[in-house]
């Protein structure tokens, strides 16, 4: 009734290689692109820069963790590690005075490069033995970026990022940022969604599987464990660069740390393994949740005059937050992108459905 | 001395109260300080104590006709250590009209200087962030009032070298602390110092989150220091004092920064912890004037902000300290420039503060466009078993030394 269809049924190989099956899907994304588009006009500037855009940036990043997780199947615990590479490469290729569309370009370039040291592991290693050496790596990318007083700018490790300029114009602007952001992560998404149908993503997901299945399929897991590694690294390291560039300005070890990459992980595994629009409801739950569950509890406390005391009021949201994530792992262990799905689906032959019964 | 305290507690209301001209605190436009602390995850050992005290200073001044006749009103939100919430609760605030802030959390802090700077809110920063910042012609809109850990370090070498004869020469000081930045950050400035004064600095660094020690403390029992300056945090002083006692290291040798509270010295043992010393630009205990006043005036009818143990703890001084400059700022703002308030009257309220050290509450201090920190004034307090006892009258020690390496790194600012 709602999508006008009575379900996805394929006649031949160009429909089922459609990046959308289903009509009403890909007006839905034309829908939300011109909203995205349209945004700085109809979105306060305070939901604009300090909600959605770092929830695009991370999505970005999110995304390229799904893809060396979700598609290819390797455990990844040193994301932000990668991340840092990235950020840390193109602000100094920024200060150096190296325009930062290049700079974003040697950022990401250098997160691919050290992001592949990564892979050398995974070619050995599996599983939560992979896990473990990934957290291992991101150790030592912390203690190395607090004891390089040269990389994170001096004794008190923060490092200014020069205004960002693309084609020659400086940014500064909110509705500028914003527009740096949704541009990024719109590639990174086109880039995902294509990914799927192409025989690199069909690769990857044979690795994924069995890999040594994939193997036998005349998959070479080697090249493709890499190339996972490789291109998720590249994704990161520019998405650290701009999360910097427009959103902190400043870059400082404890944004790359070891609890970001865990929180990274728990994006993509909430919003589901594989899942691109799962990718994005998994970051707003965790990165912007908890903001907003405070500030709820903070209004109503201070509509009800309560008298709540502080410590009782910052602990309760993330009660809450916690019991979010719960309950949502349990209603669908596969993560938020397979409940759309599963709402998605119910709806496409409703109310026929029915009638099968 | 009741007397004399209710004479000091009323002058400290007077100061409070100037300019109120009787008219009530509540018909007018509040004051607004934005706290954003980390209250769950790493430094929930000390950010309850500080909003309580923030929120009993507010109550104080409001029942006392608030700054002239504005009420104060303070604002306390999680952001969990995490700059983006740190972010996050910045702008919300700022929209809700808010412009001055406090962060208490390093990360958060410098995530949140570049927009403070470019918005021209003020960001108050005492004992977090960039030492640097007190450099206010670089840093205009920042205020790291209180020692910044540079000079905390610089006036522990300076206490060392009274202790010792006042001379270092081959002298031998320790430094242990936790090996990242915060602990890292005097490591600068007691090199220069060894170099300047030809004392001997070893260094000694403790992997987070300090609990194991006994490799440092091994070595510092080889190399003998003479002194041990620390720079841990909470449970890290308990594992050094246990060190210690194992390598017989004397705890009267062993100076603390200003982050070692009643909490750690009941972990450590009250008697145990005997003779430990600290740098503090806070009077620690309970007979400060303001203190005794709040526990009298609140805690004694249950109308305390909080618990009242939170009271009987040097981070509710400290959070006290963090506050009143603030306050005084307001205050003389508003009689040099009338209201409203703005972050312009403001910042020249901060610039204007001159030997204010709130009624014998903490170092005085003499804030200038300059010089962003008051000073940077610190004391030696040693712990008697019972309570603090000052070893030193407020100083501030190798001015010029610090200032060389503040200069050095604010002027790599952008």
């Amino acid at each position: 009734m709602f999508y006008r269809l009575s379900g996805v049924h394929h006649a031949d190989y160009v429909s089922d290689s459609r990046i959308y099956k289903v009509p009403a899907d890909r007006n839905l994304a034309v829908f939300i692109l011109v909203i995205g588009l349209a945004a700085p006009f109809i979105i306060p500037s305070l939901y604009l820069n300090s909600y959605i855009l770092p929830w695009l940036i991370w999505s970005a990043a999110a995304l390229g963790l799904n893809l060396v997780t979700g598609w290819a199947g390797q455990l990844h615990l040193g994301y932000a590690a990668v991340m840092a590479v990235g950020a840390y490469s193109a602000i100094h290729a920024a200060r150096f005075g190296v325009p930062w569309e290049f700079a974003l370009i040697i950022g990401g370039l250098a997160s691919s490069v050290i992001g592949s040291l990564f892979a050398f592991a995974a070619l050995r290693v599996k599983g939560l033995y992979l896990a473990l050496t990934t957290l291992a790596m991101q150790f030592v990318m912390d203690w190395v970026l607090t004891h390089s007083p040269a990389i994170t700018g001096g004794s008190h490790a923060s490092l200014q990022s020069p205004t960002l300029a693309l084609l020659g114009q400086p940014i500064t602007s909110d509705a500028g940022y914003y527009y740096v952001a949704f541009g990024w992560c719109l590639m990174v998404t086109i880039f995902m969604l294509n990914l799927k149908r192409s025989a690199l993503g069909r690769a990857l997901v044979a690795v994924r599987e069995k890999d040594y299945a994939a193997a036998i399929l005349g998959v070479n897991s080697f090249y493709y464990k890499i190339l996972a590694f490789a291109t998720s690294s590249f994704i990161a390291g520019v998405s650290g660069a701009l999360l910097v560039a427009a959103f902190f300005f400043l870059a400082a070890p404890e944004q790359f740390s070891v609890a970001v990459s865990i929180q990274v992980l728990a994006m993509v595994i909430v919003g589901g393994l594989g899942s691109i629009i799962g990718t994005y409801f998994g970051v707003a739950l965790i990165l912007l949740v908890p903001g907003i569950v405070n500030g709820i509890f903070a209004t109503t406390s201070a509509n009800l005059g309560l008298q709540v005391d502080v410590e009782t009021l910052a602990h309760m949201p993330n009660a809450v937050y916690g019991a979010l994530i719960v309950i949502i792992l349990l209603i669908e262990p596969l993560g938020l992108g397979k409940l759309y799905g599963n709402i998605r689906d119910y709806l496409m032959i409703w109310p026929f459905d029915q009638f099968r019964k | 001395m009741t007397l004399k305290r209710h004479i000091r507690t009323a002058a400290l209301a007077a100061t409070l109260t100037a300019g109120a001209l009787g008219a009530s605190a509540q018909e007018k436009e509040p004051i607004r300080f934005g706290l954003c602390f980390d209250i769950s995850k790493s430094y929930s050992f000390v950010s309850p104590q500080v909003a309580q005290a923030a929120q009993d200073l507010a109550m104080y001044t409001n029942d006392n006709g608030g700054i002239g006749g504005h009420p104060v009103e303070i604002i306390v939100r999680d952001h969990g250590n995490e700059p983006q919430r740190g972010v996050e609760c910045y702008e919300q605030l700022k929209r809700d009209g808010v412009f001055i802030f406090y962060f208490l959390s390093t990360p958060v802090t410098n995530a949140v200087l570049p927009r403070a700077m470019k918005d021209q809110t003020i960001l108050m920063q005492n004992f977090t962030g960039r030492g640097d910042a007190v450099d206010g012609s670089v840093f205009e809109w920042v205020f790291p009032i209180g020692p910044s850990y540079w000079q905390q370090a610089a006036n522990a070498v300076s206490f060392v070298k009274g202790q010792l004869g006042g001379d270092l020469e081959g002298r031998k000081i320790g430094f242990i602390y936790l090996d990242y930045p915060f602990g890292q950050e005097p490591i600068e400035i007691l090199r220069t110092l060894s170099k300047k004064e030809g004392f001997d600095l070893e260094l000694y660094p403790v992997p987070l989150p300090g609990s194991d020690q006994s490799g440092a403390w091994s070595k510092i029992r080889r190399d003998k220091p003479d002194y041990v300056i620390s720079w841990l945090l909470a449970g890290g002083h308990v594992v050094a004092s246990r060190e210690m006692r194992r390598n017989q290291f004397p705890i009267d040798r062993y100076i603390t920064s200003n982050w070692l509270n009643e909490v750690d010295i009941v972990n450590i043992g009250l008697q145990e912890a005997k003779g430990l010393l600290r740098t503090t630009n806070v009077a620690g205990g309970q007979d400060v004037p303001i203190v005794q006043t709040m526990l009298e005036t609140y805690y004694a009818k249950g109308k305390g902000s909080g618990p009242e143990n939170l009271v009987r703890d040097v981070y509710y001084n400290t959070g006290l300290a963090i506050l009143a400059p603030g306050l005084e700022a307001a205050r003389i703002a508003i009689e040099k420039h009338g209201s409203p308030l703005t972050p312009e009257s403001m910042k020249d309220g901060f610039e204007s503060i001159v030997e204010f050290d709130a009624n014998g509450l903490m170092a005085p201090l003499t804030v200038t466009a300059e010089d962003h920190g008051g000073g940077g004034k610190t004391r030696i307090e040693q712990w008697d078993g019972e309570t603090w006892v000052p070893l030193t009258d407020w100083s501030a020690d190798y001015l010029d030394v610090v200032w060389e390496v503040i200069k050095e790194n604010s002027s790599k600012y952008e």
